[in-house]
C-alpha cells in the first residue's frame, strides 16, 4: 500500500541545510500495524508527515495505493488527506469551544459529504470510540483520554484507508494510553492500516511491526 | 447545484463559529464598520433629502420658467433715455406663436407707486397684486386648492375675479370661512374670489437668498387688462414664460429677447432670468455638503477596515495550529482562504446592517425634527451593503491569504 523509495528530506535553517531523512526505503502493506521508534530528532514525525501527505520530499518517490504522490501539488495532497488518511496527534488538536460532534464532523465538511450522511457518520464514529454521551461536550469539558478518543473518531469519520498517529499516547497516563492502544488493536483487527510513532516500547508492543530510525535512516525493521 | 449551495453554507458556518469564539474583537470591528456605514447612510439620505427639498421649492417657481424684462442698464449712453417698461399689449399680441421654444407665456402687471387698498368689510390685506393671463398659474406652477383657476373668458371679458394666496385668505377671511364666491375690494372695484392658491414653501431658498423677494403665499392674481385699466396705462412690467423643457429655457429666452429687440430695439434692450441659475447654486451647495460627508464616511470605513485587518491578522496568528489541523484533515488552500475571507465579510456585513439601522434611525429622527423627507432609499441600502462587503473583502484578503498559504506541518508545530 505504501512504497517509499530513497526518500531524502532536509530542512533549511538559515544558511545550513539540516538533513532529516537520508534515504528511507519502506514498504507497508494494507492491514499492517506499524510502530516507528527512535530517539528524539531522528526524523520520526517528519517521516510520518510525509506518509500522511502533509509534508514535501526533496528526493525519492512515494507511491500510495499504487499511485505516485506529487508532494509539491497542494491541491492533490489536500484531496488525498481528505479521502484516504486519518490523523491522530499527541496534543489531540481538537478545535476548542466547538463540541465533540462538531469536531468529528469537520473532515466531512471539507470532503463535501451531505448533511444527513454526516449526522449518521458522526454518531457511528462516536459510538465506535464509546463517547456517544459526550457528543455535546466541548474539549475543555473532556479528559485527555476522552479528547484523544474524539480525535480518533474524527480521524475515522471519512473512512480512511490509513490511520497515522504521532505519539497518540504521549500526553496520556499509562492506563489511558493502554485503552487507546486497545482501540487501535481493535481497529487494526477490523482491517485498518495503522502507522504510529512512539517513544515507549510497551506501546510499540501493540503494533505487529517496529521500524527503528536513527539519524534519518532505518536502523532496523522487524 | 443544491448540494453545492449547502456545502458553501457549511463552510460559511465554520466562519461563524470562529467569530463566536473571538467575540470581543469581532464586536470592535463591527462597531468600526457600523459607524462608517451609518456615515455613508447619513450622507446619502441628507443629500438626497436636501436635493428633494431644494427641487421641491424650485418647482414652486416652475422649473422651466423664464422672466423677460427691460434691461435698464442702457448700453448706448447717447441713446435717448426712455420711460416705461418697454413692454405693452401690442408686444404681447405680436409675441403669440413667435418662438418654438416657448410652451406658454403670460404678461405680469404690477402696482406702480401707491399700493391699492385691499379689503373686505372690516379686514385688510397687504398682499402683492399681479395682473396675469389664464396661463400664468400653470407657468408659475401654482396649484389651486379651492375653487378654480382663471379661464380664457375671465381674461378676455375683463371679469372682476381674483385668485388669492393662503396668507390673503387668513388676513381677509380668517381661518374658518370659505373664501370662494366671496367679495373683496381692490382699490375702488369689487372682485369675486374664484379660487385659492395652494401654500408654497420657500424656506430653504430664502435661506440661501434666492427666494425671489416676494412672499409666494401673500399674492392676489387678477386679469391683467383689468389691472391695466385700474392703473390707467397699457404697459406690462415683465413677461413670465415657460420653456418647453428645462434645457430649452436659454433658447426660449434668446428667442423672445431677439424678437423684442428687432421690434423695439431702437428704444429698448431686454434681458432675462432663468431658473437654471438658481438650480446651479443649490446644486453647488448640496454637492459641497455631500463631499464633506463622503470624506467623513470614507475615513470611518477605512478605520473600520483597518480594524478588521487587524483582528483577522491576530486571529490567523492565534489560530495557526487550528489552520494546520484543518489542513491535515483535508481542507484545501481555497477552503481556508474562503473561511477567513468569509469571517471578514461576515464582520463587515453585520457592521453594515447595524450601520444601516443606526443610519436609518438617525435620518428618521432628523426627518421628524427638520421635516425633511429623509427616508433611506433602497439604493442607499444596496450601496451601503455593497460597500461593507467590499471593505470586508479588501481588509480580509491579505490575512486570509496568509492563512491559506501556511504550511500544514509548520502550522501544527506552532506553539
Ligand atoms: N520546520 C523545521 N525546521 C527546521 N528543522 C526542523 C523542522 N522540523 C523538524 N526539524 C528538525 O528535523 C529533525 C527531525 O525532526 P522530527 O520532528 O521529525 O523528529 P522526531 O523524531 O519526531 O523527534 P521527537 O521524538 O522529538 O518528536 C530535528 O532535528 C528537527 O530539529
Ligand atoms: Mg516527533
Amino acid at each position: 500500500m505504501i512504497e517509499l523509495s530513497n526518500i531524502v528530506k532536509a530542512y533549511q535553517m538559515g544558511d545550513v541545510k539540516v538533513p532529516v531523512l537520508n534515504g528511507i526505503d519502506l514498504r507497508i502493506e494494507s492491514g499492517e500495524f506499524v510502530a516507528i521508534m527512535g530517539p528524539s530528532g531522528s526524523g520520526k514525525t517528519t517521516l510520518l508527515n510525509i506518509i500522511g501527505c502533509l509534508d514535501t520530499i526533496d528526493q525519492g518517490e512515494y507511491k500510495l495505493s499504487g499511485k505516485f504522490v506529487d508532494t509539491q501539488d497542494d491541491a492533490q495532497m489536500a484531496r488525498v488527506r481528505s479521502t484516504h488518511i486519518g490523523f491522530v496527534f499527541q496534543l489531540f488538536n481538537l478545535i476548542p469551544r466547538i463540541s465533540a460532534e462538531r469536531n468529528v464532523e469537520l473532515p466531512m465538511i471539507y470532503a463535501n459529504i451531505p448533511h444527513q450522511q454526516r449526522r449518521e457518520r458522526v454518531r457511528q464514529a462516536l459510538t465506535k470510540v464509546g463517547l456517544t454521551d459526550r457528543a455535546r461536550h466541548v474539549p475543555t469539558q473532556l479528559s485527555g483520554g476522552q479528547q484523544q478518543r474524539v480525535a480518533i473518531a474524527r480521524a475515522l469519520v471519512n473512512h480512511p484507508d490509513l490511520l497515522v498517529a504521532d505519539e497518540p499516547t504521549g500526553s496520556l497516563d499509562s492506563s489511558t494510553g493502554r485503552e487507546i492502544m486497545q482501540m487501535f488493536r481493535q481497529l487494526n483487527e477490523e482491517g485498518m492500516t495503522i502507522i504510529m510513532v512512539t517513544h515507549e516500547s510497551d506501546i510499540a508492543a501493540y503494533a505487529r511491526r517496529t521500524v527503528q530510525l536513527l539519524d534519518g535512516r532505518i536502523q532496523y525493521d522487524h | 447545484m443544491l448540494n453545492q449551495f449547502i456545502f458553501i453554507v457549511d463552510r460559511i458556518l465554520q466562519a461563524f463559529y470562529a467569530l463566536r469564539d473571538n467575540r470581543l474583537r469581532s464586536v470592535l470591528s463591527i462597531i468600526g464598520i457600523a459607524v462608517g456605514i451609518a456615515a455613508v447612510m447619513a450622507v446619502g439620505t441628507v443629500s438626497k433629502g436636501g436635493s428633494y427639498l431644494v427641487f421641491s421649492e424650485l418647482e414652486t417657481f416652475g422649473l422651466n420658467s423664464v422672466w423677460v424684462f427691460r434691461d435698464r442698464r442702457d448700453k448706448d449712453p447717447n441713446r435717448l433715455v426712455r420711460q416705461g417698461s418697454g413692454l405693452d399689449n401690442y408686444d404681447l399680441l405680436a409675441l403669440q406663436n413667435c418662438c418654438d421654444a416657448i410652451e406658454r407665456l403670460s404678461p405680469v402687471v404690477m402696482s406702480r407707486g401707491n399700493r391699492m387698498v385691499i379689503q373686505t368689510s372690516n379686514r385688510y390685506s397687504n398682499a402683492q397684486l399681479y395682473g396675469v393671463n389664464a396661463d400664468y398659474t400653470d407657468i408659475n406652477n401654482d396649484k389651486i386648492s379651492q375653487g378654480r383657476a382663471f379661464r380664457e373668458y375671465d381674461i378676455k371679458r375683463n371679469r372682476a375675479v381674483a385668485l388669492i394666496g393662503p396668507t390673503v385668505v387668513k388676513d381677509l377671511f380668517g381661518e374658518y370661512t370659505s373664501p370662494v364666491g366671496q367679495e373683496i375690494r381692490i382699490g375702488l372695484r369689487r372682485f369675486t374670489v374664484i379660487g385659492v392658491i395652494e401654500e408654497k414653501s420657500r424656506d430653504f431658498l430664502a435661506s440661501i437668498g434666492s427666494a425671489g423677494g416676494q412672499d409666494a403665499n401673500n399674492r392676489i392674481l387678477i386679469p391683467y387688462k383689468l389691472f391695466q385699466q385700474m392703473r390707467g396705462d397699457k404697459s406690462i412690467n415683465f413677461l413670465h414664460l415657460k420653456a418647453i423643457t428645462l434645457d430649452d429655457a436659454p433658447r426660449a429666452s434668446d428667442q423672445v429677447i431677439n424678437f423684442l429687440e428687432r421690434r423695439n430695439g431702437k428704444n429698448y434692450q431686454y434681458t432675462s432670468q432663468t431658473m437654471s441659475t438658481y438650480i446651479k447654486t443649490a446644486q453647488r451647495i448640496l454637492d459641497g455638503v455631500a463631499m464633506i460627508g463622503v470624506v467623513a464616511a470614507s475615513i470611518s470605513l477605512f478605520v473600520g477596515g483597518l480594524g478588521i485587518m487587524n483582528i483577522m491578522s491576530t486571529s490567523v496568528l492565534e489560530r495557526t495550529r487550528e489552520i494546520g489541523l484543518r489542513k491535515a484533515i483535508g481542507a484545501s488552500k481555497n477552503d481556508i482562504l474562503f473561511q477567513f475571507l468569509m469571517e471578514a465579510i461576515i464582520i463587515s456585513t453585520i457592521g453594515g446592517v447595524i450601520g444601516l439601522t443606526l443610519g436609518s434611525v438617525v435620518s428618521m429622527a432628523l426627518a421628524s425634527v427638520t421635516g425633511f423627507p429623509l427616508t433611506p432609499s433602497l439604493l442607499v441600502i444596496v450601496i451601503a451593503l455593497a460597500v461593507s462587503i467590499v471593505v470586508g473583502i479588501a481588509s480580509g484578503y491579505l490575512p486570509a491569504r496568509r492563512a491559506s498559504q501556511l504550511h500544514p506541518v509548520e502550522a501544527l508545530r506552532y506553539e
